[in-house]
């Protein structure tokens, strides 16, 4: 019972959340209220039994995201009147909302109480699979061709947000935070590599890793370290590209690997090599998705914007 | 021989970020040997029947299933060959057109996502292929620079809003049935509210991806921003992918009752987007604007086609659908191809810079009118053959009067719209001045798929005995 | 009307409220900071009912009782599909900015210099 008590405190939350998040007037709020709306929700999850999504969502929805929001919040010119909606504005579309919703959740009301049957078929596979972790299973053996398309995306990102970028401008570093964040670093890449190890038995995995990974490399790169982290340098380009780039060579080699290879099955780990395989994997992808987040969230090195003369900007 | 399709551009991509210098090299050397490889492909269905493939060696359900059918061999061929053509052609203009070093590893991930696009028949996996070409899209569109940043930044939301409403359409049909794979889930399929609300919120995310009328708004803007080799890419393929998964669950998932509910709407959008669509290019005054509009129009032709396949259940509809996207695609490249020459050579956006360019450049202006032809669809064109497939399998039905008046009200508004251009151009008291002397190849390059369009006539029973047997 | 418990649907009804008000946010707007934002929202709402949906499999007396693995390894490409998307479009964003903030220096800069023309 108490436990039905917890569960509608966090679900009016929740909502309350995401509608305070809408319908705030300024946006700074906005981007506070969604990243509380994040926590909550990694929350939920956590008690939905996910704990490895529940860290993702920490990580993801409620870190990266906000922190995005607050830097392109930076950028944004302060509006000196809010727009106001007018009624009608506001009322046609809550009407045609809340016909979606009904038909939606009328829907919904109607899912079986039973679970797919997948569950089994994936228990049964578990044992070729390399690793013990069942949702690591299927993120990189079962569908690991989605997980290939993911990195791409991710990567795709990259590129777009690189090409579009307006130039960053240099803040200055604040000393206290600039010795912390060089005491912090060592830990964050250990915690990072057992986060990445555990991922093949217990919650955990590439992305979480590489998210915490990156979050380390944000602090450092904030307080004007890691200069040599940009685009234009070719290693770290090919480490950028190495998530992707070590998974097509790595199915290569397996099918090359695989005896009597009459019939060719793309992504197909040998089961004696796929923890080894799987691994490898990971760990690049890790340092891939690291890289390309900071890039994604701190950007370029001020000084690459400086000589193409660009300036200080606005 | 799908994993090289899907493999090679890749590859080839991520050198290209490695090695820059070589990219433009590196993918056309790619896009050749794509092509060479899905002319192998298609021999090889059409011989021996599709292909299936279940990755990594899973059983069927917790693998994610490919399945190369005739249809989409064919599409893979033609994504292979308009990328080798459009890689020529930026290749021969990018100095001029300052098309950035970007342009040349986002076209590699495009031909990927497009060829895992045609290949894919899971559910989940669709959606991944469908934020890929999409975010690809708008990379590629915001190529152009400052004036296209707007555009984009609204095609990314919308077509990220899309992604979503279909991505909460394969929720509830997991949740529902407990796989993914597209033939599994056919097999157990039940028309009930559930799966009903499932494909409609796809329906509803895929319309809005593929531009279909009414929800096309994004797309006259975010085409006619994009450099013209972008343009022709996005309006030749990249709306052909939501299109394409739309026919595979209308076609393979849905259940009778269903089908026969929605076919009056798909075929009443479709007249709508071929009636509108076709007014607005006609009112637009910009060059580009026109060309992207009669995008929207001829889009009405495909789903025009997908809602009278969906009623009536015959096959010529089917031809006609993949027909009209075939000669769709051929047509709109070289209709950008050729437009995109033109106003940067004469030097301005609007339609009347088009005035006396028969005699300026005859060539370009020359492609773009061959091309009009089949969009209006001229015999023997590829536009003229799937309008005969439409009109045939309307006469087969019998009494289908209304439609075939409104077929040919779209065909004199596409008239108008290309003699509009074509007239202007053969004006020939005043021209535009050129700004530099024209080119050659590119415009010979954009006559290509042009003559490709025409040369369809040649093909025509192959052609339609393969699309009519598939379907999908 | 449902064979779901009650702590499901209470979820479930969540899940879709989530999807709701971020509909609502994203045609309403006006800011496009806030509809990306409200996109997020929909997002969550999405995985929040796959992440329910894959729960059923522990309220399940099947044999082996556990979550679906498979829907939470799509989630997890779900949300780094969704975070890259939303990085791109807050890059688009702060493209755009930038360049109306320079048309407005712009104006204003010709907006000092006209009366003295």
């Amino acid at each position: 019972m108490s436990l039905l008590l917890f569960d509608t405190i966090l679900c009016l939350l929740l909502l309350a959340l995401a509608l305070a998040s809408i319908l705030s007037r300024q946006l700074a709020h906005a981007v506070i209220l969604y990243i509380a709306f994040g926590l909550m929700m990694a929350l939920a999850w956590a008690r939905l039994a996910a704990p490895d999504l529940a860290l993702a969502e920490a990580a993801i929805g409620a870190g990266l995201t906000g922190a995005l929001c607050f830097s392109a919040l930076a950028h944004q010119q302060i509006q000196l009147k809010p727009d106001v909606l007018s009624w009608p504005q506001r009322l046609w579309p809550a009407v045609f909302v809340l016909l979606m919703l009904g038909g939606v959740l009328a829907a919904l009301l109607q899912l079986p109480p039973t679970a797919s049957q997948l569950i089994a078929v994936t228990q049964a596979g578990l044992g070729n699979s390399g690793v013990s972790h069942p949702v690591t299973a299927v993120l990189l053996n079962f569908r690991s061709w989605d997980t290939l398309l993911e990195l791409v995306v991710l990567l795709l990102a990259l590129l777009g947000a690189r090409q579009v970028a307006p130039e960053v401008k240099p803040a200055t570093s604040w000393s206290l935070s600039l010795s912390w964040s060089r005491l912090l670093a060592p830990m964050v890449i250990l915690l990072a590599g057992y986060l990445l190890w555990a991922g093949a038995s217990q919650p955990g995995g590439a992305f979480q890793a590489g998210a915490l990974l990156a979050a380390g490399a944000v602090v450092l790169r904030l307080n004007q370290q890691l200069s040599w982290l940009s685009w234009s340098n070719f290693w770290i380009r090919l480490l950028t590209v190495s998530g992707v780039l070590v998974f097509v060579l790595t199915a290569l080699t397996a099918i090359l690997l695989t005896p009597g290879n009459t019939d060719v099955v793309w992504l197909r780990w040998p089961p004696q090599l796929a923890a080894g395989i799987i691994l490898l994997v990971e760990l690049f992808a890790t340092i891939a998705i690291a890289l390309t987040l900071t890039v994604l969230v701190a950007g370029e090195p001020a000084s690459t914007g400086a000589e193409l003369g660009c300036g200080e900007g606005v | 021989m799908m994993v090289v399709l899907l493999v090679l551009p890749l590859l080839s991509a991520l050198f290209m970020l490695l090695w820059p210098r070589i990219a433009p090299l590196l993918a056309l050397l790619t896009a050749s040997v794509c092509s060479l490889v899905a002319l192998q492909l298609l021999l090889l269905v059409s011989q021996q029947g599709s292909q299936q493939v279940l990755l990594a060696g899973w059983p069927s359900g917790l693998a994610i299933s490919l399945e190369a059918n005739s249809l989409s061999s064919l599409l893979i061929l033609l994504t292979a060959l308009l990328q080798l053509l459009v890689g020529l052609y930026a290749f021969a203009t990018h100095r001029r057109d300052k098309l950035g070093a970007g342009f040349w590893p986002l076209s590699g991930m495009l031909q990927l996502g497009l060829t895992a696009l045609w290949l894919s028949r899971d559910l989940f996996n669709l959606y991944v292929c469908l934020e890929l070409l999409g975010i690809v899209a708008v990379a590629l569109v915001s190529l152009s620079g400052d004036k296209a940043i707007k555009p984009a930044l609204n095609y990314l939301l919308l077509s990220l809003f899309g992604s979503l409403c279909y991505l909460l359409g394969v929720a509830i049909l997991y949740g529902a049935y407990g796989v993914l794979d597209i033939t599994v889930l056919a097999s157990q399929w039940q028309a009930d509210l559930l799966s009903s609300t499932a494909l409609l919120l796809m329906t509803l995310g895929l319309m809005l991806k593929a531009a279909l009328w009414p929800l096309h708004g994004w797309l006259p803007a975010a085409h006619a921003a994009a450099p013209a080799p972008v343009s022709a890419l996005l309006s030749a393929l990249v709306v052909k992918g939501p299109l394409f998964i739309l026919c595979l669950l209308w076609l393979q998932l849905a259940g009778a009752t269903q089908v026969a509910a929605v076919a009056p709407w798909f075929a009443g959008c479709g007249l709508a987007a071929l009636l509108l669509g076709g007014v607005s290019a006609l009112r637009t005054p910009f060059a580009k604007n026109m060309v992207a509009y009669s995008t929207v129009a001829q889009l009405g032709y495909a789903m025009l086609a997908l809602g009278l396949l969906l009623r009536f259940n015959q096959p010529l509809f089917a031809a006609a659908l993949w027909l009209f996207v075939l000669a769709h695609a051929l047509a709109k490249a070289t209709c950008f191809l050729a437009v995109g020459e033109i106003t940067a050579t004469l030097g301005g956006k609007r339609i009347s810079t088009l005035k006396g360019a028969s005699q300026t450049m005859p060539l370009a202006m020359f492609a773009f009118a061959v091309a009009g032809g089949s969009l209006i669809g001229l015999p023997p064109s590829g536009g003229f053959l799937a309008k005969w497939a439409l009109l045939q399998g309307l006469w087969l039905q019998g009494g289908q009067l209304f439609w075939l008046l409104v077929i040919v009200l779209a065909t004199l508004l596409s008239a108008a719209y290309v003699f509009r251009a074509v007239v202007l151009a053969f004006n020939r008291a005043d021209p535009v001045a050129p700004d530099f002397a024209p080119r050659i190849l590119p415009q010979w390059l954009a006559l290509l798929p042009a003559l490709a369009v025409w040369a369809m006539a040649l093909y025509s029973e192959p052609l339609l005995q393969l699309l009519k047997q598939e379907g999908l | 009307m449902t064979d779901l418990s009650p702590q499901l649907l209470l979820y479930i009804v969540t899940a879709g409220g989530l999807f709701g008000i971020g509909l609502y946010g994203f045609i309403v707007g006006p800011q496009t900071l806030r509809r990306i934002l409200a996109l997020n929202i929909i997002g969550a709402g999405i995985f929040m009912l796959m992440v329910v949906l894959a729960y059923r499999g522990l309220a399940d007396d099947a044999s082996l009782p556990s979550t679906d693995p498979v829907l939470h390894a799509l989630i997890l490409t779900g949300l780094v599909v969704a975070v890259s998307a939303t990085a791109f479009a807050l890059a688009l964003l702060a493209r755009l900015n930038q360049a109306k903030a320079a048309q407005c220096s712009q104006d204003q800069l010709r907006h000092k210099q006209g009366p003295g023309q």
